[in-house]
């Protein structure tokens, strides 16, 4: 495998587990597809594998002796904006949403395959280098038409406050048309935004994708606000506030 | 101390007392019967007539007496005189009080050795009796007054009843209030185990509130047993995941393409048991809280998914419907439900729709069916419909068990049924 990002070194990652044999695997795993890593089982060697030089990213364990991971994500978000995925035994959804408004990137339950797992590093790796520009922020709330949406909890409540189901890809392609608001956006572009996002790629074709968002949008007073711009993509016509 | 007489002494105390309380009053009207009485008005009356006929009669000459009695009869009097009587027959004792009326009213009428006498020739009772005259001739007298006897069965009995009705009425609020405790236990005692520990308030006679500890210290020990053995189970679980992932990683140096998809097929089963394992034993603790949810989204979104996995799933009902529930739970119970449908049918056709002040959700496959002895059977954990199917029935048997539990945290109905054209129904009833 090549490097996901076109430049000088490896990415290095930091892998925080306190099960050896896991962490040896993973290591390797990570190491095969080009990585840089540091392993660290407690919360104090990860320190100190962050003294070593510069990271790009944080592959958490939740359940670590000591110090467990949700405080060490807190802490890490004092110091940096590096980005971190949290694994975890436990899955549920509770961790998950804890972990992602503590500012992780992204969750992923045991067990994993090291193809998800790379899969995920991939995505995030790219978002950071896209996205995150120097005087971006990282994003967590954004309203429309009364909808609101939380990045963090990678949320969409409804304009009377109910929480609406999207698959990881509609979440992404929302994103993608909220951060271009009344714009044209190509088709093209519009599948190469959205599968830099979560890296949840999907295997239906963006206008699947549309419609079942448009569909979600739709309500009984208001139409969804994306419209299709014949031969050439879509359109959110819809003011985005954004906090 | 309140209370110490304990349950039977308590219940005998009521018994006493409304014995008691039954007796005394019982034996009042008793009393009341059998002495004979008359209306206030009729005794005066018959007191002034028999002054009057008596000094009426006296003033005539003897010979002309007898004639002035008969027109001293009236419609309600028989004026009779004689000359001379044998001597009256002895007052019986339950005309005393009659008697006693009378002389209320005129006493000199005791100077005339007033008596009386009581015939009873038909349902109304005649009272007779005679007055002595000052030269010893009589003056008799009849009336078809009715004497006051409660002598009517039907209306005695209905004035007996209801000291006695009344007798019941408190009783039954004493008893009640002493067996309230008991009633607050047994209802706790139905609901052992299926929700939250109740505890039940120490309260009543002192053998209840025994019972009561006792029964609080029992649901103390249920409990801490239920709990050890699902944390013992959900940390088993959770403690698989890691040498789950081990191997996970592991399969990428499986050099043969077949066996390597062979073992990742696996391994994915026995993700899936521990998945469904933990969704099971979940439900016991961290509760998930109400989340106010579109439903037909959540639907829609599930069907989709099997749709894009070339499942034959098709969802029909509106495109919004919103109530509060606990989305991860009633998630996971419809995607159980839809892989059951697809499991032992082909298809599966889901609908949602509000019928009044509920949300029904319908999934429907084109299987066989259960059979409908064994439709309770299989809302048990570890229930699988039957042993042959057993080899290429994934998981744990947990399916089903789930979604009965995660509609009951919703306050909701969980209805299974054979469809007239073949296959399962499976009905969800919400409240919104």
């Amino acid at each position: 495998m090549l490097r996901d990002i076109s430049g000088m070194t490896a990415p290095t990652i930091i892998l925080v587990e306190d099960d050896p044999p896991l962490r040896t695997l993973t290591a390797r795993a990570l190491q095969e597809h080009g990585y840089q890593v540091r392993p660290a089982s407690s919360g104090p060697e990860m320190w100190v594998a962050f003294d070593a030089g510069p990271v790009d990213l944080v592959v958490l364990d939740v359940m670590l002796p000591g110090t467990n991971g949700i405080d060490l994500c807190r802490q890490i978000r004092r110091k940096s904006d590096v980005p971190i995925i949290f694994i975890s035994a436990k899955g549920s959804e509770t961790d998950r949403i804890v972990g992602l408004e503590l500012g992780a990137d992204d969750y992923l339950p045991k067990p994993f395959g090291a193809r998800e797992l790379i899969a995920r590093i991939r995505a995030i790796l790219r978002r950071a280098g896209l996205e995150r520009g120097p005087d971006e922020q990282r994003e967590s709330e954004a309203r429309f038409e009364g909808w609101s949406v939380s990045f963090p909890r990678r949320e969409l409540r409804s304009p009377t406050g109910a929480v609406v189901d999207l698959t990881g890809a509609e979440f992404d392609l929302l994103g993608s048309f909220l951060s271009h608001p009344q714009r044209v956006i190509a088709r093209e572009r519009l599948i190469e935004l959205s599968r830099t996002r979560m890296g949840d790629s999907s295997d239906r074709s963006i206008d699947v994708l549309v419609s079942r968002l448009r569909r979600k949008l739709t309500t009984d007073d208001r139409a969804a606000p994306i419209t299709t711009v014949r031969g050439v993509g879509y359109m959110f016509n819809a003011e985005v506030e954004r906090a | 101390m309140r209370g110490s007489l304990g349950l039977v002494g308590r219940i005998f105390a009521i018994l006493l007392l409304t014995l008691s309380l039954e007796f005394a009053v019982g034996t009042l009207i008793y009393e009341r019967a059998s002495h004979f009485s008359l209306q206030d008005d009729e005794a005066r009356r018959l007191a002034e007539h028999l002054v009057i006929a008596r000094k009426l009669v006296s003033e005539q000459p003897r010979e002309e007496r007898r004639t002035m009695a008969i027109q001293l009869t009236t419609d309600r009097y028989d004026v009779h005189w004689t000359p001379q009587s044998p001597p009256p027959p002895p007052l019986a004792p339950e005309l005393q009080r009659m008697r006693g009326q009378i002389l209320d009213w005129e006493p000199s009428l005791a100077r005339s050795a007033l008596w009386l006498r009581l015939s009873s020739p038909g349902r109304h009772s005649e009272i007779s009796g005679g007055l002595r005259l000052t030269d010893g001739s009589w003056l008799y007298f009849g009336t078809h007054v009715s004497a006051n006897r409660w002598e009517f069965t039907i209306g005695r009995m209905g004035l007996a009843l209801i000291p006695v009705l009344a007798l019941l009425v408190i009783g039954g609020i004493l008893i009640r209030r002493t067996l309230a405790p008991l009633r607050d236990l047994t209802r706790a005692t139905e609901r052992i185990g299926l929700s939250d520990q109740v505890k039940v308030a120490e309260g009543g006679t002192n053998d209840i509130r025994d019972l009561i500890r006792a029964f609080n210290a029992m649901q103390d020990r249920i409990h801490r047993l239920i709990t050890e053995r699902t944390e013992t189970l959900a940390a088993v679980g959770h403690d698989l995941r890691t040498p789950l992932a081990r191997l996970r990683l592991r399969l990428d140096a499986v050099e043969d393409d077949a066996a390597r998809n062979a073992l990742a097929g696996d391994l994915d089963e026995m993700g899936a048991m521990i998945d469904s394992l933990l969704a099971f034993l979940g439900g016991e603790k961290d509760p998930e809280p109400k989340v106010r949810s579109d439903l037909a989204v959540m639907i829609a979104t599930l069907v989709d998914a099997f749709e894009d996995q070339g499942k034959d799933v098709a969802y029909a009902g509106p495109d919004h419907l919103e109530l509060p529930l606990r989305p991860l739970s009633l998630r996971r119970a419809i995607g159980n439900l839809i892989e059951n449908a697809l499991h032992y049918g082909h298809r599966a056709r889901l609908s949602l729709a509000r019928e009044g002040d509920r949300a029904v959700i319908r999934v429907e496959d084109d299987g066989a069916g259960i059979p409908p002895e064994r439709m309770r059977d299989v809302l048990k954990p570890f229930a699988r419909l039957d042993s042959a199917r057993q080899r290429n029935t994934r998981g744990l048997g947990l399916g089903l068990a789930i979604v009965d539990r995660a509609v009951e945290r919703e306050g909701g109905a969980l209805t299974l049924s054979n469809r007239a054209e073949g296959g399962l129904r499976v009905e969800i009833s919400l409240p919104l």
